[in-house]
């Protein structure tokens, strides 16, 4: 699998991450473009189903980003969002789906070298981790 | 072992209450092994009910499940209490409905029964697949006692016993009005053997398994009707917009289900092992609720079902809760 170019979607929170990803960009600095990036208003706001079903559609990872601990635009919303996506992953590491495809960061507004930092790691992981076998929906019928 | 007269008695005094509408109990069912819920309207409903190793079902799902009827003209709302007569683990299913909000305890007259466990209808009909009319099970110390075709038989608890009443540490109920019997004495501590067995396999391996298990699966959702937590109005499953589970039976979307079955009930499950025990494909369900059981309590020292006053697992959250995996 030399030429795999993964797919993932970021679920960013508009706050603090999706700002990182607009202040990379306005840097001008290179990450790979393997993120498709969908904007959330918070990271509270994101039903562990969203990563089901984004790796069902044709994901092979998902990253989600949110305020650091303590800076959230809603208070707390980053820390449930944790909790929630904490026992995601042992779930889906339980059934046999790398946990590694769903990773999580905190990213802030301040942050776009970070942020470009965190896609270039996640992508070179979910490339050696190869495409998603599992759960991956066929449309056939 | 409860004194069957002592719960019939507490039965016929709580029915003839003023403020009680009907008790959901167990009586005898009409084939093999297998008991049937029961309701008392009047007090000569009660003298039907019985408890026995046997009575595997949660009735909790009762209340929850009853329909409630558009009100006629000028009819009022019957708002007497629904008594349910509760295990150990259905006690606990209360206690986190509670938690939530899904019931009112003043509606609920619990009759408590400390449970030593019940049997695994699956293993006991495997044993005796010819039986087919009711038989009565009594419990002697550590032997259950039944006769078919005139023959006493005495097996071993061991053998019988359903999995997940083998690491029971809550068989007495923790929330009730009526207490029949004597509590039992714990000293069990769950120690998830088979939970630890199993993650020490690797990805491909615990695929493979639920690979298996999960092709198998119907999407019959009889676990879903079965649990007395999976109580939505309308269920995720079961909508079209927007349409989280596709209505296709095939490995990706039995996947999903399984996923958003186990992950709704992550921190909400009291094992009662319901949900296996009406899964007519056989998926080993509990695996899946106990490794989170066991995870949660790691992670963020929560148990369910204990105190109806305390708050839900992710309706809270403490600001040092592990992250490591966080970038």
């Amino acid at each position: 699998m030399e030429d795999f170019e993964p797919k993932i979607i970021g679920f960013l929170c508009n706050w603090c991450s999706y700002a990182g990803a607009d202040l990379a960009g306005t840097s001008r600095i290179q990450y790979p473009a393997n993120i498709r990036i969908i904007r959330v208003m918070c990271s509270g706001r994101i039903n562990p189903m969203f990563v089901v079903n984004a790796l069902q559609q044709g994901a092979d990872g998902v990253l989600i980003g949110g305020c650091h601990p303590g800076d959230c635009h809603y208070q707390h919303g980053n820390y449930q969002a944790r909790r929630r996506i904490t026992v995601m992953k042992k779930l889906l590491e339980f059934l046999g789906i790398d946990p590694d495809r769903v990773r999580m960061t905190w990213v802030s507004a301040a942050e776009g070298r970070k942020f470009a930092d965190v896609i270039k790691e996640v992508t070179e992981d979910v490339k050696k981790l190869g495409p998603i076998k599992q759960i991956r929906r066929k449309n056939e019928w | 072992m409860v004194d069957q007269k002592e719960l019939i008695d507490a039965v016929k005094e709580t029915i003839s209450r003023e403020d009680v509408r009907y008790i959901v109990g167990y009586e005898k069912g009409t084939f093999g092994f297998e008991t049937a819920p029961s309701f008392a309207y009047t007090s000569d409903d009660a003298g039907k009910f019985i408890f026995n190793p046997l009575c595997t079902k949660n009735l909790v799902v009762y209340p929850i499940l009853e329909e409630k009827l558009p009100l006629k003209r000028e009819e009022q709302v019957d708002d007497r209490k629904i008594g349910i007569v509760v295990k150990g683990c259905d006690s606990r299913a209360v206690v986190q409905i509670l938690q939530e909000k899904g019931l009112k305890r003043e509606n609920l007259v619990l009759i408590g029964i400390p449970c030593t466990g019940v049997i695994d209808t699956k293993k006991i009909k495997n044993k005796f697949p010819n039986q087919t009319e009711y038989t009565d099970v009594k419990e002697d110390k550590n032997h259950y006692v039944f006769s078919i075709e005139d023959s006493v038989q005495k097996i071993p608890k061991e053998e019988l016993l359903a999995d997940v009443c083998k690491e029971c540490e809550y068989p007495n109920p923790v929330i009730y009005d009526i207490m029949i019997g004597e509590e039992i004495e714990v000293d069990t501590e769950p120690t998830y053997n088979k939970v630890r067995e199993f993650e020490e396999k690797t990805l491909s391996e615990k695929w493979e398994y639920w690979e298996k298990h999960f092709e198998n699966c119907i999407r019959c959702y009889a676990c879903r009707e079965a649990c007395p937590l999976c109580y939505c109005k309308t269920c995720m499953a079961d909508l079209l917009d927007p349409q989280w589970i596709r209505r296709s039976v095939n490995l990706s979307e039995n996947t999903a289900w399984n996923i958003m079955r186990a992950f709704h009930l992550a921190g909400r499950c009291v094992s009662c092992g319901e949900c296996e025990r009406a899964c007519p494909a056989e998926i080993p369900l509990m695996k899946l609720n106990k490794m989170l059981e066991k995870e949660i309590k790691e992670s963020f020292d929560y148990t369910a079902g204990l105190d109806p006053e305390e708050k839900t697992l992710f309706g809270t959250f403490n600001p040092d809760d592990p992250e490591e995996f966080i970038m």
